[in-house]
């Protein structure tokens, strides 16, 4: 097993190259690069693929008890040096090195010297032994940790985490509009070039003081001045444009999100305005508000996913079925009345039950059997059960519809006894009862326990009588 | 599948557009392909231009249908919905120039040398806790202020009928391009089989009318399925509908398959999509002959219903009626419905003609509103009330109080919406105090359009239809989706 490689030029390159490296590392402090050199470092993202697969390739093989080929190692060494050099280089764009740019480059500096002395051990011809094993699983490691830590510094600490549970944060009742708004946005959106480890352009954008400062193109962040805050203007260019913000291939902010930010630059980007301070007809009102619910469509997107093709065979010329919108899996569902009802249609939804959040069963001769299927549909928002014979019996099996936000089902046979179960029907917001033989006392202790449920009762009698009474016009003067 | 592949390959269905765009793009692609990819050309086969999933909404949609009631002729702002007292204290005096400030005229009163302010014809009161404006003309729209949204500053471009009607209608003022319904129809597709997806219901006051071509519901290019039905009171709803006495319908069914099958064999000879268009048209006339007298059938109504939106509801033709046609077409899953109620072009005699022409819609239009609110359609159906334009805030004619007109006017005028999505008891939007230029929250007509096709959850900028070498959208190149409108 003994081999020696016989190209002095490659042990020189590689003896170099080494000494080169630790010279960097340990001066980093008082290295200034002219600017070609500093450009080198832009090559440190393409380049270092190469050492993470030769090396890891070459590990295998070792570990297998295989040889590894002499030139394998050596395009691996050579490799693993110059991507730590060049990651070097990048570094220094870097003025202020956080966290992970420090842990990267020591790491990634160890990568490339354990290479080197695997180079050496190689060509002392002890490739077989426990020596070289032993490096060879540092090495494994060392290239995983510091592949991570690289890996955070690009796509920012969150990139690699385990996908939470939309770990929306949580809006409070009364906001701080910088703290609990705008800076939600900026992590989302902003920080994972601009924070420490990063420092795109020089700019900081994790906490007020740093966007105030701004970064090299200038101020990013002038209080009032929505028009002329780069924080904003940048937002609005094309997204062609160079200096469009954030930059291609990262998420672009909503328009909602844009509007936060500029409404919240335009009154004076305050780090202590609370939402309850904001009068009515401010924007920011609607558009926190409009934070605080959930929108519809994330909402749907865990929902299973559901083929046009059994949408297709589902419906019929009486059975409309939609989607909510392009890309979504939750459905609306729209029966009309054929000539001849039947319920097996409305039963055969069944594989399709979860994904339906919006029914319209109005007018049908519905009975027990469809609401058995009405009550697997767990994600139902919307329910038309108007003028239909449904009773007491049937609407008991609504009771776990913990999604409803309205039901329509005035015209119907249903008594007071129902009202137990759209108490438990906690999302309800619209109830529509009129042409029923629900009682006022009963639908008063219901108001009374979901407060913010709007009951129908039909038209207003005032109104009502307004408009019977009066069927005529004021004659002109 | 296979057979749409088969027609897309149909040789006349390749144009010298298409042939030229496709030559250049081939010839490249075929150089670079074939070296990379020696297959890429052994089959399959380039798709069509990458489409927007039609009959489906970009995004989830507050409003489902529109209810449109167009009030043709362009009612006056200044005795329905746009209060200015200022015109009472200034009566008789000349529009100062610098208000008017160029404003073009119509040939009606480009020959006055003098434009005498005209106050309004009648008292206005606030309404409702939104404190609306409303005037005496319209007491039931009045009593419902808080349900509606009154937008006083809408302008448009035209400053005639036909343009301006068409304007509202297709985008653009010259003829053309698909109507609104048809736009509707084409992105969203149809609710119910058995019914068009854009219906029109026309009724006439007694006020002067201009005419109503069924080019405003037209399809232009869009399919020609698309284009909005126009059912008519009386026996028959829609033309040809029925069929010959004696043809019974399993006849009928067999006839539309044997003629079904030649229409097809004829597809795949020409190419021409149209063909396919026709014969969903047969199939859906054949379900019509069903579905269009239920829902016509306004006898089940109750009495009660029949007096919230007046006596004049069971007579056939009139506003009335068809505004509570409308509720039951919306029911039924109809996506447009489109009234017109002609008469509002009060030239002269404005006073009487045009208290006459509200009293023909105003308590229809508010019943429709409450109607559907009591069915809880108001949360996804988007009612829409209004003209093509203003009126003049100075006199036509000869100046009395008690018997004068009002010209044309683009720059300012007032509509209201309810519903789908749409803040109810809002006042959007303020003229100056000669109510003639907005001061402030300008609304043009492609924001109006912009601002429905959202409610509707439709991208006004990227629904669009490519003809005649490019894509075309109801608005063109403008508009802006009015958000403080938005609920």
């Amino acid at each position: 097993m003994t081999r020696i490689l016989k190209n002095r030029w490659v042990d020189y390159a590689i003896l170099g190259l080494s000494v080169f490296l630790i010279f960097c590392l340990i001066f980093d402090a008082y290295i200034q690069l002219p600017n070609l050199v500093a450009w080198l470092g832009r090559w440190h993202p393409l380049i270092l693929h190469f050492p993470i697969v030769l090396l890891l390739i070459a590990v295998f093989l070792g570990l297998t008890g295989k040889k590894v080929p002499d030139e394998l190692l050596v395009v691996a060494v050579l490799s693993a040096l110059v991507t730590a050099i060049s990651g070097f280089f990048l570094g220094k764009e870097t003025p202020v090195k956080g966290d992970l740019l420090y842990w990267h480059q020591w790491l990634g500096g160890g990568v490339a010297l354990v290479a080197s002395l695997w180079y050496v051990l190689a060509n002392r011809g002890l490739s077989g032994t426990m020596y070289t094993k032993m490096l060879q699983v540092v090495m494994v490691g060392l290239v995983v940790v510091t592949g991570h830590y690289g890996g955070m510094v690009t796509h920012g600490e969150e990139f690699l985490a385990l996908p939470t549970n939309k770990k929306e944060k949580e809006i409070p009742e009364n906001p701080v509009i910088y703290a609990d708004v705008v800076t939600t946005i900026l992590d989302d959106k902003c920080v994972s070039c601009h924070n420490p480890n990063k420092k795109k352009g020089v700019l900081l954008m994790t906490n007020l003081e740093e966007l105030l400062k701004g970064g090299e193109s200038g101020q990013t962040l002038i209080p009032g001045d929505p028009i002329k805050s780069q924080l904003i203007s940048r937002l609005h260019l094309p997204t062609e444009d160079e200096e469009h913000m954030p930059p291609e291939g990262k998420a672009p902010l909503t328009q909602n999100e844009i509007e936060i930010l500029e409404r919240w630059v335009a009154l004076g980007a305050s780090d202590t305005l609370r939402f309850s301070q904001l009068p009515e007809s401010e924007p920011l009102v609607a558009l926190i508000k409009g934070l605080k619910e959930p929108d519809a469509e994330s909402k749907w997107a865990s929902l299973p996913v559901v083929a046009d093709s059994t949408l297709k065979n589902l419906s019929n010329d009486y059975l409309t079925i939609e989607r909510m919108a392009a890309n979504s899996n939750a459905l609306s569902i729209d029966v009309f009345s054929p000539p001849e009802y039947i319920a097996a249609p409305i039963i055969a939804m069944n594989r399709i039950a979860a994904n339906i959040v919006e029914l319209d069963l109005s007018g049908l001769p519905i009975g027990s059997a469809e609401m058995d299927f009405v009550a697997k549909c767990q994600n139902l928002e919307w329910l038309e059960v108007d003028k239909t014979p449904v009773t007491d019996a049937e609407v008991e099996k609504l009771e776990n519809l913990k999604n409803l936000r309205l039901l329509k089902i005035y015209e119907t046979p249903v008594t007071d006894k129902s009202i137990s179960v759209f108490k438990q029907l906690g999302s309800l917001k619209s109830l529509y009862v009129w042409n029923t033989k629900l009682s006022n006392e009963a639908l008063e202790n219901l108001k009374n326990e979901n407060s913010g449920l709007v009951i129908n009762l039909g038209i207003d009698p005032e109104i009502e009588t307004f408009f019977v009474a009066r069927d005529s016009v004021a004659v002109a003067k | 599948m296979k057979e749409e592949e088969k027609n897309n390959e149909n040789p006349l269905k390749v144009n010298r557009r298409h042939f030229f765009s496709q030559l250049s793009v081939g010839i490249g692609s075929l150089a670079l392909g074939s070296l990379l990819i020696p297959d890429l050309f052994k089959g399959g086969g380039a798709q069509p231009l990458a489409q927007q999933p039609l009959g489906i909404p970009h995004f989830a949609p507050k409003a489902k249908r529109v209810i449109y009631l167009f009030q043709a002729g362009g009612p006056s702002q200044f005795e329905s919905f746009d209060y200015k007292p200022t015109l009472k204290k200034r009566m008789g005096e000349d529009l100062p120039e610098s208000i008017r400030n160029g404003q073009r005229l119509t040939g009606m009163t480009s020959g006055q040398d003098k434009f005498p302010l005209m106050p309004s014809a009648t008292n206005f009161k606030q309404y409702g806790q939104s404190g609306a404006w409303v005037s005496d003309y319209f007491p039931h729209i009045a009593k419902i202020a808080d349900e509606i949204t009154v937008v006083k500053s809408m302008h448009t471009d035209a400053i005639n009928h036909d343009p301006a009607i068409t304007f509202f209608q297709t985008g653009s003022q010259i003829s053309g391009r698909p109507s609104m319904g048809s736009w509707m129809s084409y992105g969203l597709g149809s609710e119910n089989k058995n019914l068009p997806s854009f219906v029109v219901l026309t009724s006439r006051g007694k006020g002067n009318s201009q005419g109503l071509y069924s080019k405003l519901w037209s399809s232009g290019f869009l399919d020609s399925k698309h284009q909005g039905v126009m059912l008519r009171s009386g026996k028959n709803p829609v033309l040809y509908l029925n069929d010959p006495d004696g043809i019974s319908r399993s006849d009928k069914r067999h006839l539309l398959n044997e003629v079904s099958q030649l229409n097809k064999m004829h597809h795949v000879e020409t190419g021409d999509d149209e063909i396919e268009s026709r014969i969903a048209q047969y199939e859906m006339a054949y379900r019509m002959q069903m579905s269009v007298p239920d829902v016509m059938d306004i006898s089940k109504e109750p009495e009660s219903i029949v007096k919230l939106y007046g006596e004049d509801c069971q007579v056939p033709g009139t506003f009335a009626a068809n505004a509570l046609q409308a509720r039951r077409l919306a029911e039924n899953g109809v996506r447009f419905i489109q009234l017109y109620h002609q008469g509002w072009d009060q030239h002269a005699k404005l006073p009487t003609a045009m208290a006459n022409q509200a009293k023909d819609v105003d308590q229809a239009s508010a019943a429709l509103v409450m109607d559907l609110k009591q069915r809880g359609m108001l949360e996804d159906t988007l009612v829409v009330w209004g003209g093509e334009f203003g009126r003049t805030n100075f006199c036509q004619g000869k100046f009395d109080p008690k018997d004068f007109g009002r010209d044309h006017h683009p720059r300012a005028f007032s509509i209201w919406m309810a519903g789908g999505g749409i803040k109810p008891g809002l006042n959007y939007g303020k003229t100056d105090e000669f109510g003639y230029n907005i001061v402030e929250n300008p609304v043009h007509v492609h924001d109006f359009h912009a601002t429905i096709m959202h409610a509707m959850g439709l991208d006004h900028e990227q629904m669009t239809y490519k003809y005649q070498g490019r894509r075309f959208r109801l608005t063109d190149v403008a508009g802006n989706v009015i958000k403080d409108l938005l609920a």
